[in-house]
């Protein structure tokens, strides 16, 4: 087991890694940016290496210095986070040559998953249910109306370089697909520098369902079952679920089944979460995330599992805890992530946290950096806490999550709380009747009506 | 007994310490001379003492060496390891006192198996080296003061 680990992430899911490896006896070295050097996870870690100025090209994302700090403290592995290096195909061989540990997959899965058209192409060959597509990028022949003929109209027009839901066009009517694609084109190419499109099937009501993995890298997978992300605006996710209301229990089984053996047959190594569009019973692959994700803790929360005590075990060689029948589904959880920003017009909002006062009570969970006295940053994303509850039921998990937010104080600065607090209120959110589009229609008719 | 000149302020400060820190005895030793001042059944007792005592640091008045930054301080640029001198065995770039111009290779870092060389960013004499030979360094870190 090692000894030592670098948290080489901030905020956060920096504190929530070195939480583990503590639990774990394992000592944490924590990197920061200067701006950085009073966050509470550096507070509490063993040793802190300032490795930079604030910008994160200069801290978070300078591998360099990374990977300096990791040798003049001797850390014997590298926890990467999510964002930043964490899907850094370069990053995890640099560090696995430095006789590092990486705590996540090998280099050569991350650099698949990372290609959103070979990735797509790949799965589907290993039996995983793709979005029907033109299964490469398309130029703007006759054989591409073909396809979007064959395919359906509404279709996407897709950037290969994109991401994040960027770079992506509707296209209603064989009409539209001529000019869609020029624009298509020409858009992608300012933006990310590569002009190659491909076009999808567009699903209209769709819920986003993804599902957390854990490989061993020798070829056993186990799922842990659903998270619900429908709820996003702009493509950033903003309150998670676990279970799914759109799915039942065997339809989790056999979407989870499938995708254990399809990347049992990769000998996929480490966390994992496979995201799917969910719509008319059927679950489509858009993309595979080759790292911890934001909203783990709801996953946690349902099947008593410690992903990131999991992650570090399987990185130093320990067989999977568990097996799939080990893995039992109890109960209902569920994220809000808070931001620093307006809940009116999502402006940031860094500054000084005055008073901080966390909900507490059973089944409610905190997992934040803030502290009295803490200075949001303004060089980094403005996600500052996320707030999860679990219940024995949907219903109670909801009662307990309104209470939470009641109770929660986070003074100085805006936040996002409101926002929370309106859309756990609605009939529709209730009711678990949602798709990826209904947060934006519910922030444009609050916004509208004041 | 050995002569020595009193410094009548220093004792007043110390006697005033001992007063504020409620502590009964307070030993000051700048080179060879020792001061103790103790408090006795009939008050304050002054008794100087030749031979070289051990300094009990009862208050803080240290010179600040680590805390904060030091104006006129050259810092690092990026972590890594601090080598004084171009290869092992050869003189070190610069020792204390020494006047560099701008420009001039104070000191190496080194990060990855490359050697970064930190250079003077104006003229100056070099007043003090605060870091060791192949010490690990952070960014940021105060490196030399240049003056």
């Amino acid at each position: 087991m090692f000894d030592k680990i670098l948290i080489a992430n901030r905020g956060e899911i920096a504190l929530r890694i070195h939480r583990s490896c503590h639990e774990m006896g394992i000592s944490t070295v924590a990197v920061h940016s200067t701006a950085d050097a009073d966050a509470m996870h550096v507070r509490l870690a063993d040793e802190s290496v300032c490795i930079g100025a604030p910008p994160a090209t200069e801290s978070y994302l300078n591998i360099p210095a990374i990977i300096t700090a990791a040798t003049i403290t001797n850390a014997d592995a590298i926890h990467p986070g999510y964002g930043f290096l964490s899907e850094n195909a370069k990053f995890a061989a640099i560090v696995e040559e430095h006789g590092i540990g990486f705590i996540g997959p090998t280099s050569d899965q991350i650099a698949l998953m990372g290609d959103k058209i070979a990735s797509k192409a790949k799965v589907a060959s290993l039996g995983m249910p793709v979005v029907p597509g033109s299964d490469g990028a398309v130029s703007n022949s006759s054989e591409t109306w073909r396809l979007a003929d064959d395919i359906g109209y509404p279709v996407l027009v897709k950037a290969s370089a994109g991401g994040g839901g960027r770079g992506m066009k509707v296209v209603r009517s064989a009409d539209e697909l001529d000019t869609s694609l020029r624009q298509a084109r020409g858009e992608a190419k300012a933006a990310f520098g590569d002009d190659t499109i491909y076009i999808e099937k567009y699903l209209e009501t769709p819920r986003h369902i993804e599902i957390q993995v854990l490989g061993d890298g020798n070829g056993k997978v186990i799922h842990l079952g659903e998270r619900d992300c429908s709820l996003q605006r702009r493509n950033q996710k903003i309150l998670e679920e676990a279970g799914s209301a759109g799915i039942n229990d065997s339809q989790r089984d056999e979407i989870g089944a499938t995708v254990c053996k399809a990347l049992s047959e990769l000998k996929y190594r480490n966390a994992g979460t496979v995201e799917f569009l969910y719509e008319n019973g059927e679950f489509y692959f858009i993309e595979m995330n080759t790292r911890l994700q934001v909203e783990h803790p709801i996953t946690e929360l349902v099947t008593g599992v410690d992903i990131v005590r999991e992650q570090i075990r399987l990185a130093a060689g320990t067989p999977l805890s568990m097996t799939q029948a080990d893995v039992n589904f109890s109960g209902h959880a569920m994220e809000c992530r808070i931001n620093a920003e307006s809940p009116d017009n999502f402006v940031p909002c860094p500054g000084k946290v005055t008073d901080y006062h966390p909900p507490g009570g059973p089944n409610v969970r905190v997992d934040s950096g803030l502290y009295s006295g803490y200075t949001v940053q303004p060089h980094y994303d403005s996600l500052v806490s996320k707030l999860i509850v679990y219940g024995t039921t949907r219903n109670e998990c909801l009662m307990r999550l309104r209470r939470a937010l009641e109770e929660y104080v986070i003074g100085g600065i805006d936040t996002t709380i409101p926002l929370h607090q309106s859309i756990v209120s609605d009939t529709d959110f209730v009711n678990g009747d949602y798709d990826i589009h209904w947060l934006e229609r519910f922030v444009a008719e609050r916004a509208a009506s004041g | 007994m050995a002569k020595f000149d009193v410094d009548e302020a220093l004792v007043r400060k110390l006697s005033e310490l001992l007063d504020d820190t409620g502590l009964t005895e307070i030993e000051y030793r700048a080179g060879e001379q020792t001061i103790r001042v103790s408090r006795g059944a009939e008050g304050l007792a002054l008794a100087p003492a030749s031979s070289a005592a051990l300094t009990i640091g009862a208050a803080k008045e240290d010179v600040p060496e680590d805390t904060g930054h030091h104006p006129g301080a050259i810092t690092a640029p990026m972590v890594g390891v601090v080598y004084l001198a171009p290869e092992p065995g050869s003189p070190s770039f610069i020792k204390p006192g020494d006047t560099v111009g701008e420009g001039e290779t104070l000191l190496l870092i080194e990060a990855m198996k490359t050697f970064n060389p930190v250079r003077a960013p104006r003229n100056g004499r070099v007043s003090r080296i605060l870091v060791a030979d192949k010490a690990p360094v952070e960014f940021g870190e105060d490196l030399v003061i240049l003056e």
